[in-house]
């Protein structure tokens, strides 16, 4: 009885999820997408190091900073062109973007020479 | 004629004039063994009454200077050169020496490098003591005390006050006494002394047996000795650091011809020495005194890489380096490789970082290789080696370690390969991301 509630209360609240989640707009959806291949990425490195041990230490760093910095970008980049922030109503998508490319080449710039 | 002939004659001198410097041989780090040995006495009978001794010195090339303690024309230094390699002090009762020499002197001599034999007797002097307690040895305060042991003394005609007793508590060393064991006792009459505890060069050579003590033998004893059993040392030794090397007698009679000549049953066994240790004891132990044993000298430290043969001037981090000593031993004539499976050398910064047994060819080569830590900075390689009997040998070597240059490191490891990897696939989801972020309308 209870459990059968709990996995209906589940249920609904994913299916309402998922129904509002289909109203966000599609350029946002990429994003996520994006944000969850670099996090997916990160935590494949992160159990790996966890095998193999932490030599390479200063390599597995970026790897696992180049990811999470791309995520952390991303997002940002989300927050600035989702319409519904108020707070960012003046900043144009076209110059968030330009920002995230900017961002983006300094970090794999930074990944480059850290990597070994 | 004439004229030819006097160039032959001056080539002739000149020639000879070359070979000088092998006449006047003497100590030097080449050819350490003495030559030149004053010997001040009390007396000069004492030269025919241990003629036994003087004797076998001069036989092994030695060139003895007799002299009376209190000669006015006593001098061991020059010009700041001294005379002597060696001094025997066989004048136990002066109580100033003749000459420019005093107890300073006696002590800057030994100071310099030289050795010294020093035999005392009951009543011995203020001088003498004094320059037996800067090396490090006290003798009894009583001046007339002697060792008496009533259980350890050689059995004679008269049976006497047990003064002339039969010692045979060796000190271990072959170097020392040489390899030949010492069968027959030594006689020794004469005053124990004490080492300073605080002295760590001093070291007993015989010693009394655990029955003996020291005390005035004429008087009654009415006061418990203060030097008791086997803390009497008879005869001692001092290796200073600078390879100097002393002997310090309680016993004159010790090196007497008497003594050497005597045949020796100790008290309580039934076997009777048809001549004493005491020939024996004293020319073994004279042959250490004057370096023509135990003294070592460590030539071509030399280090390198592994496969290498040059020298570096400095290791990086975890080289593999092999460092060789080449280490010969003194004989008396030349030098001979020495043996031995203790030699150790450090790889030291403050402490050692690396302690690692030499090993040896036998031929007086000492080699090993090891790995340079994974420290950076200013080591040395140090060779200390002390043991008894031996000179000692402190050789350090500096070298400085560097760590990797930044293009030293690994580079495109194996294991780091997933994170390569992942940084690019970040760059190529970048690019892809940015088309369809930008075309996605």
């Amino acid at each position: 009885m209870g459990r059968s509630t709990t996995s209906k209360d589940a249920q609904a609240l994913f299916h309402s999820l998922h129904s509002a989640y289909a109203s966000t707009p599609t350029n946002l959806k990429i994003i996520d997408l994006y944000v969850m291949f670099a996090v997916v990425t990160a935590v494949i490195q992160v159990v790996y190091m966890a095998i193999v041990g932490s030599f390479p230490f200063n390599s597995f760093l970026s790897g696992v900073l180049s990811c999470v910095g791309t995520a952390v970008l991303a997002v940002c980049l989300r927050i600035q062109v989702n319409k519904e922030n108020k707070e960012f109503k003046d900043l144009p998508p076209e110059r968030a973007f330009a920002d995230f490319v900017l961002c983006n080449l300094v970090l794999h710039l930074v990944i480059m020479n850290f990597l070994g | 004629m004439a004229g030819r002939k006097f160039p032959t004659v001056l080539l002739l001198i000149l020639n000879l004039l070359s070979f000088l410097p092998f006449l006047t041989i003497s100590f030097s780090p080449d050819h350490p063994t003495d030559r030149r040995i004053l010997v001040l006495l009390d007396d000069l009978a004492l030269k025919s009454s241990h003629s036994i001794f003087f004797t076998s010195l001069q036989s092994r090339g030695f060139d003895l200077d007799f002299k009376l303690a209190d000669d006015p024309s006593i001098a061991v230094k020059r010009y700041g050169q001294y005379l002597y390699d060696g001094l025997i002090l066989f004048s136990p009762s002066t109580d100033r020496f003749g000459g420019s020499l005093d107890l300073e002197g006696v002590l800057d001599f030994v100071d310099s490098g030289h050795d010294l034999i020093l035999a005392a007797e009951t009543s011995a002097s203020d001088l003498i003591r004094s320059v037996a307690a800067e090396c490090g040895v006290d003798f009894d305060e009583d001046p007339s005390a002697m060792v008496i042991d009533h259980t350890g003394y050689a059995v004679s005609q008269i049976e006497g006050d047990h003064t002339l007793i039969a010692a045979d508590d060796f000190v271990q060393s072959d170097v020392i006494l040489g390899s030949t064991k010492i069968e027959a006792p030594v006689l020794f009459k004469g005053t124990g002394h004490s080492l300073n505890p605080d002295n760590s060069l001093v070291l007993k050579i015989l010693s009394a047996s655990s029955s003996a003590y020291s005390a005035n033998p004429a008087s009654k004893l009415s006061n418990p000795p203060l030097l008791t059993g086997s803390a009497i040392s008879l005869v001692s030794v001092v290796q200073a650091r600078n390879n100097a090397r002393i002997i310090i007698s309680g016993s004159l009679d010790l090196f007497s011809n008497r003594l050497f000549r005597s045949g020796v049953q100790k008290a309580g066994s039934s076997y009777k020495y048809e001549k004493s240790g005491n020939e024996q004891f004293v020319t073994e132990l004279s042959k250490w005194v004057f370096h023509e044993r135990g003294h070592l000298k460590a030539v071509n430290l030399k280090h390198n890489m592994v496969g290498g043969t040059d020298e570096p001037s400095m290791y990086r981090i975890n080289d593999d380096l092999e460092f060789s000593v080449e280490i010969y031993e003194w004989t008396g004539s030349s030098w001979v490789p020495y043996v031995a499976n203790d030699v150790q050398v450090q790889f030291y910064m403050m402490s050692p970082y690396v302690l690692k047994t030499l090993s040896t060819n036998e031929k007086g080569l000492y080699h090993t290789s090891f790995k340079v830590p994974d420290v950076y900075g200013v080591f040395q390689f140090k060779v200390e080696y002390q043991r008894l009997g031996y000179t000692g040998l402190s050789l350090s070597k500096q070298i400085p370690v560097r760590p990797f240059r930044h293009n030293e490191y690994e580079r495109f490891i194996t294991t780091a390969f997933p994170y390569y990897g992942a940084s690019f696939s970040m760059m190529a989801g970048f690019f892809i991301f940015s088309i369809v972020y930008l075309y996605n309308k």
